[in-house]
């Protein structure tokens, strides 16, 4: 019997919850979050450079460890029309800093951003994502930031503030960087860094399409270029091994990342999402390198065959068979895609048998995530939503630049679209998920260009729920990795997924009716640890165990 | 295509034109040729006008006079004594070639005509047809001249652009004359179409099927306007309605088929595109549809017809995308040496299909 088979039959016993009815309200309170004044500013030029229609990312993560969720956003900067050497996007400015929100008791936001040691952005450097993870092991979040231009790794003191240490880490890469995020590649108890890197782009080779309607053009117009794989040397410094690992043996147009162990070896692998090509699927051969393997594993094409333009992605189990599965936005007339894990290594497109297709002809999507919304034990969509032309009415009329978001809530696999909260259409980007007010339903916090963030706080309701805080000992201490199951429901420990973004790291899962929960965690370290009987609807720490 | 088509065989055919010249007369005529032969034009050109002055009636030195100007490319200069010529020898079918052409050459469109209707070229007549907005004309001239060269790229070239102009008379027509009709709404759906305007198209198709809701095809369109914009729903509705006015149309039962497969309805999908095989069979976009449809329920005969698609188009794009659909159908069956041939096989068509000049 296969777990999906298991899970069925606990459906029919009643041992799982029933899923509720489609509300016709939204799940979620659409609104602005109180005192953050922060607009990305991507500054549209008529030169229409390709980088001013890709930012920006956002991050919800703990950085003073008071159990606040606070926020990291990342600013475009100033593009200049047109664009001349020595290139500055004018980052000095504050309005084009990122910033850091942190949340009060009340949840309200101050900006700390200049007392964080955060406001120097660097001129050269246009920004595009952030990923979170305590490289240092020293139980405070730290803070990368991807550009076009240079990176920046600021690490987290303790105290309220961060340091610039991407020189010192080594860390900077170059290029046009996208989306990236923190794993554990080789299990030494260390987080390593994977970023995403979109295309060969500079001033110089920059092009407009379109002719008499110029728009951004499609990225077969530039070199492809390679991912950059950072592995933690444990003192403070960084080792590039794209090319010992074999990351940097393809090219691509690498947007969004995200990680997993879809294969149970024991190693998490990584996905890219590409646009407008294959898509990249790196085995881990668990020996320090990996294995490109997306188009033998059924993971590189979409169910109609085309390639698809992979923007966000999410690698998570989506139909509870205990498996990561793959759910990739991208752009209209092709459905946003379903790599189902059908074990063994191997996956199949399945967008259209699960009605995430149909739901999807019309849009474009960035950020994604998936999260158990509802609290029924399934796990439902979130997307935020946006075409990457500002005037692709110009080209399809029936296709709209800016969308509201889509929210489809998971029917025991089958996808169903429900009411977002927010009919505003807004030119969408980064989402990152979080349990912002900390009351076990999960809120969702949205960027879109030329406009403030957006906060989709969840209404709740009456089902149960569990948090899962990890903490590494012999692993990483943020437990990135782990996969835990809860009541038979997984999920893969890592903040890493939808676009340029990084989310809540607690581990959230809903319970239905069910009072109580089994939790079984398999440790990066390969520790193996259980506890059953666990009261539901609380936040639990749990520490990794001494033994195997 | 006129330089291509000029002068062929005229030089020969003109001696026959003229008998009696006068003695001064053809030895200038004489010179001339001789000046031609030594490819001087303008001595050839004044020994023609001095012998058409000693001559004015003598119908080939003004042919030749003609002839002269045309190897010249000066055709404004040629016809003047062309039209001399044709004057003084109305049945000359080189004449009236030469003079066609000399007339199409400087845009008289009209006027070259019945000069090229009387000597029957066929490939020139369209084109001037074309020129001189008859295009229904030229359409049939230039169908009878490829027949004769169907290999001609001009010939290729102006019958295009006369369908296209044949094409959009009518529809001008239809719309000034016509315009609340329900062709003239399919007719105004279908330029909406073409240029991805969709809602303004369905807007069309809808007001045309609200006049004539029983008019054979114009549910098809809608249908395959709301595809095109994704509402697949909506696609598959107008299909539906498609295949009850015309139950035997495997087209329309092809795209119901495959609008119920983008909305996931893979059964639906299956019957509808079994139906569509069985209407016109080994039709290969609908057996690879069938093939995805059946691939969950009913893994053998997806291979059937995947397979079968493989067997009718070989080595295209659509017999790579069978081989991809057979892998993911083999993976899931464990079947790993199956499925890797089958990726074998599948790259080794897209290399073909990148390959330059594929």
């Amino acid at each position: 019997m296969t777990r999906r088979d298991l899970l069925r039959l606990l459906f029919s016993l009643g041992l799982l919850p029933a899923a509720p009815k489609l509300k016709s309200e939204s799940l979620f309170q659409a609104g602005p979050l109180k005192g953050v004044d922060f607009v990305l500013r991507n500054s549209p030029t008529s030169r229409k450079y390709l980088i001013e229609t890709m930012p920006g990312g956002v991050a919800l993560l703990d950085y003073n460890n008071d159990g606040l969720l606070d926020i990291f956003l990342v600013n475009g900067g100033h593009v200049r029309d047109p664009m001349r050497s020595p290139l500055s996007f004018d980052r000095h400015d504050p309005v084009y800093w990122n910033r850091l929100y942190r949340q009060n008791k009340d949840g309200t936001f101050t900006d700390v951003t200049e007392q964080a040691g955060l406001s120097n952005a660097g001129d050269v450097n246009y920004g595009m994502g952030v990923a979170v993870g305590d490289y240092d092991n020293d139980g405070f979040s730290d803070i990368y930031v991807t550009s076009f231009g240079k990176n920046v790794l600021y690490h987290n003191n303790g105290d309220g503030t961060f340091t610039d240490v991407t020189a010192k880490a080594g860390v900077a890469a170059g290029g046009w960087s996208a989306s990236a995020g923190f794993l554990d590649y080789d299990n030494d108890g260390k987080l390593d860094l994977f970023v995403t890197r979109y295309l060969d782009w500079n001033v110089e080779n920059s092009k407009t399409c379109g002719a008499e309607r110029p728009t951004y053009c499609p990225p077969g117009e530039f070199p492809a270029t390679t991912n950059i794989l950072y592995h933690n040397r444990a003192d403070g410094t960084f080792e590039d091994v794209s090319v010992p690992s074999g990351i940097a043996a393809k090219k691509g147009h690498g947007l969004g990342v995200a990680f997993a162990d879809y294969d149970g070896d024991g190693y998490t692998d990584i996905f890219v999402a590409n646009d407008a090509i294959e898509q990249f699927l790196f085995h881990n051969n668990g020996n320090g390198t990996f294995t490109e393997c997306a188009l033998d594993s059924g993971a590189a094409l979409n169910e109609n065959g085309k390639m698809p333009s992979g923007m966000g992605v999410v690698f998570q189990d989506y139909d509870n068979d205990g498996l990561p599965d793959l759910l990739i936005t991208q752009l209209p007339h092709e459905p946003y895609v379903v790599f189902h894990n059908d074990g063994r290594g191997s996956f199949s497109a399945q967008e259209l048998e699960t009605g995430f297709g149909v739901l999807s002809g019309k849009s474009s999507g960035w950020g994604i995530g998936l999260e158990d919304f509802d609290n029924d034990g399934w796990k439902d969509v979130f997307i935020v939503q946006g075409h990457v032309f500002d005037n692709v009415q110009m080209y399809d009329s029936s296709l709209r630049y800016r969308e509201p978001p889509l929210v489809a809530l998971n029917r025991q696999g089958h996808f169903e679209k429900a009411n977002p909260g927010s009919d505003l259409p807004v030119a969408g980007r980064g989402a990152a998920f979080g349990d912002l007010n900390n009351d076990g339903w999960m809120d969702v916090v949205t960027t879109s260009l030329g406009e403030r963030p957006q906060l989709y706080v969840n209404r709740g309701g009456r089902l149960h729920w569990l948090t899962i805080i990890l903490r590494g000992v012999r692993s990483n201490r943020d437990g990135y990795g782990a996969r835990v199951q809860v009541n038979g429901q997984v999920r893969f420990a890592t903040a890493t997924g939808s676009y340029l973004s990084s989310n809540d790291k607690r581990l959230h899962f809903g319970l239905g009716s069910a009072e109580s929960a089994d939790i079984e965690i398999e440790w990066p370290s390969g520790i193996h640890q259980a506890l059953r009987g666990v009261k539901a609807d609380q936040f639990i720490v749990v520490e990794e165990s001494e033994h195997l | 295509m006129i330089h291509v088509l000029l002068f062929a065989s005229l030089l020969l055919q003109a001696q026959s034109v003229e008998s009696a010249v006068p003695p001064e007369a053809a030895t200038l005529l004489q010179s001339g040729v001789d000046a031609e032969n030594r490819n001087d034009l303008d001595q050839a050109i004044t020994a023609f006008r001095k012998a058409a002055d000693l001559a004015p009636s003598t119908g080939l030195v003004f042919f030749r006079l003609g002839d002269a100007y045309m190897k010249k490319r000066d055709y404004a200069e040629a016809i003047p004594p062309l039209k001399r010529a044709a004057e003084l020898n109305p049945d000359s079918l080189p004449v009236h070639q030469l003079l066609g052409y000399a007339l199409l050459a400087e845009g008289y469109a009209s006027d070259a005509i019945p000069h090229l209707e009387m000597v029957r070229e066929y490939g020139a007549l369209g084109i001037a047809q074309l020129q001189a907005g008859q295009p229904a004309e030229a359409v049939a001239n230039l169908q009878t001249a490829l027949a004769k060269s169907p290999e001609d790229p001009d010939l290729l070239y102006y019958l295009s652009r006369a369908g296209t102009l044949l094409s959009s008379q009518s529809l001008d027509k239809l719309l000034s004359a016509f315009p609340a009709t329900a062709r003239g709404h399919q007719a105004l759906g279908q330029n909406y179409y073409v240029v991805k305007m969709f809602p303004q198209a369905a807007k069309e198709y809808e007001q045309a099927l609200a006049l004539r809701p029983d008019l054979p095809g114009l549910r098809l369109e809608l249908g395959q306007v709301y595809a095109a914009s994704s509402d697949w729903e909506q696609a598959a509705e107008q299909f539906r309605e498609e295949t009850k006015l015309q139950p035997g149309n495997a087209e329309a039962a092809y795209r119901l088929g495959d609008a119920l497969l983008q909305q996931g309805k893979m059964k639906e999908a299956a019957e509808e595109l079994r139906r569509s095989n069985l209407l016109r069979p080994d039709m290969p976009e609908t057996l690879y549809s069938l093939g995805r449809a059946e691939a969950v329920s009913d893994p053998t005969a997806a291979e059937h017809a995947l397979g079968r698609v493989i067997e009718l188009e070989k080595q295209t794009f659509l017999a790579g995308q069978a081989y991809l659909a057979l892998a993911g159908i083999h993976r899931k069956q464990d079947k790993t040496e199956q499925a890797a041939h089958e990726m074998q096989e599948y790259r080794r068509i897209q290399a073909l299909a990148l390959r330059p000049g594929a």
